[in-house]
């Protein structure tokens, strides 16, 4: 009994998940982790993070290429835990169907799904220099590191609380 | 008094030694910077503090050096000034990762001096900022 009991909370709990899945990869934290917050791979598409990790060398205007071993293990951890491949996560899956079949964004925050959520922020909330960039999701939502992005969750520096 | 003087001062320039792997890195540059410079000796702490401390036009066009994101201190954090996310200190005597692992050191000289100096370091270049930073 005990174990059905369990085994049932537990599909329940993965078919609701509703942040996006945690970083669980200790290359991932250390390369892509070290200029900026370590975004999950379930904030893009496949075909996004392979268009991303082909052109390293231009990221944004930083060079930020790897050596082909580690480069291989990044792609397969992103491709592996992608949005597309992780519907079973809510942000995941809103994020995957905003975007249009035909484009691959490499800025999680040029998805139209980002778009719609920040388009109350004021200029000033971004631009201060405790936030910098929209890119900088840490700086506003206080457990992005655990994947988990609610509203309960934003401290705007300066401003505080979005609720 | 002069030999007390001669004892001090390499002592206090050289303080912290690098471990064994990053020590046969300083000596694969030692010889690469002896190939392009006959007159070449030892790196240099000094001509380290100026390359990490002079400002240059960098790679998008505005002033830079590597102090702009490691501080001018550099036993205090520093702040990536492209993204906003705070830095460990470089320092080896505060933070006893650094200059520990040399696939780490070589990668991020590559990118910071592109960075800073559109360019990929010499190896004179790479050898004199890691003295300098050693020395902290
Ligand atoms: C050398 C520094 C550096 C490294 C290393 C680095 N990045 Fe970046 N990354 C940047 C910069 C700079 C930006 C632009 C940030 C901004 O616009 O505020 C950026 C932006 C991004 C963005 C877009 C964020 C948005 O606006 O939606 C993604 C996605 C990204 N990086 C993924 C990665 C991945 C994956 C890795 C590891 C393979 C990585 N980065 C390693 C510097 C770096
Ligand atoms: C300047 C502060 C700020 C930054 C930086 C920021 N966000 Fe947000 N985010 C907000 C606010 C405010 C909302 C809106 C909450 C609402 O009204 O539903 C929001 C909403 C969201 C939501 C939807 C939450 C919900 O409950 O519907 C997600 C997902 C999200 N952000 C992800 C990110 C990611 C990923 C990044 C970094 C690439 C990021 N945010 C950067 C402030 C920020
Ligand atoms: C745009 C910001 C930026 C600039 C400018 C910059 N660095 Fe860095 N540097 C970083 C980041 C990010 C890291 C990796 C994160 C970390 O280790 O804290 C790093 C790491 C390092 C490391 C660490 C290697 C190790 O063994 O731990 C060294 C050495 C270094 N930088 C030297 C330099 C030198 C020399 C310059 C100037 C030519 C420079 N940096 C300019 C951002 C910068």
């Amino acid at each position: 009994m005990k174990n059905i009991v369990l085994g049932a909370i537990l599909t329940v709990s993965v078919s609701f998940a509703s942040g996006v899945k945690p970083v669980d990869n200790q290359l991932y934290k250390k390369e892509c982790a070290s200029c900026h917050f370590g975004f999950q791979p379930g904030l893009l598409p496949a075909r996004s993070w392979v268009k991303l990790m082909n052109n390293l060398e231009n990221h944004f205007g930083d060079d930020a290429s790897l050596d082909k071993n580690d480069k291989k293990l990044l792609v397969d951890y992103l491709v592996k835990n992608s949005s597309d491949r992780a519907m079973n996560y809510k942000r995941s899956r809103k994020i995957t169907s905003s975007i249009f079949g035909n484009s691959t964004p490499i800025r999680i925050t040029k998805t139209p799904y980002f778009i719609r959520k920040h388009d109350e922020l004021r200029v000033g909330m971004v631009k201060q220099k405790e936030v910098g960039s929209i890119s900088n999701c840490i700086a506003c939502h206080t457990t992005a590191n655990k994947g988990i992005y609610s509203e309960r969750a934003i401290n705007i520096p300066n401003y505080g609380r979005w609720e | 008094m002069k030999i007390i003087i001669a004892t001090i001062l390499p002592l206090s320039l050289f303080a912290a030694s690098f471990n064994a792997p990053m020590q046969k890195y300083i000596d694969e540059l030692k010889v690469q910077a002896k190939n392009s410079d006959s007159s070449f000796v030892d790196f240099s702490v000094k001509r380290g503090e100026k390359i990490f401390t002079s400002v240059h036009v960098g790679k998008r066009g505005k002033k830079i050096s590597c102090a702009s994101c490691h501080s001018l201190n550099l036993k205090a954090n520093g702040k990536n000034i492209h993204t906003n996310k705070v830095l460990k200190p470089l320092a080896p005597s505060v933070n006893s990762a650094r200059l520990t692992v040399v696939k780490d050191t070589k990668k991020w000289l590559r990118r910071n001096f592109k960075d800073v100096y559109v360019r990929a370091g010499t190896a004179k270049e790479k050898g004199d900022v890691l003295y300098f930073i050693n020395s902290k």
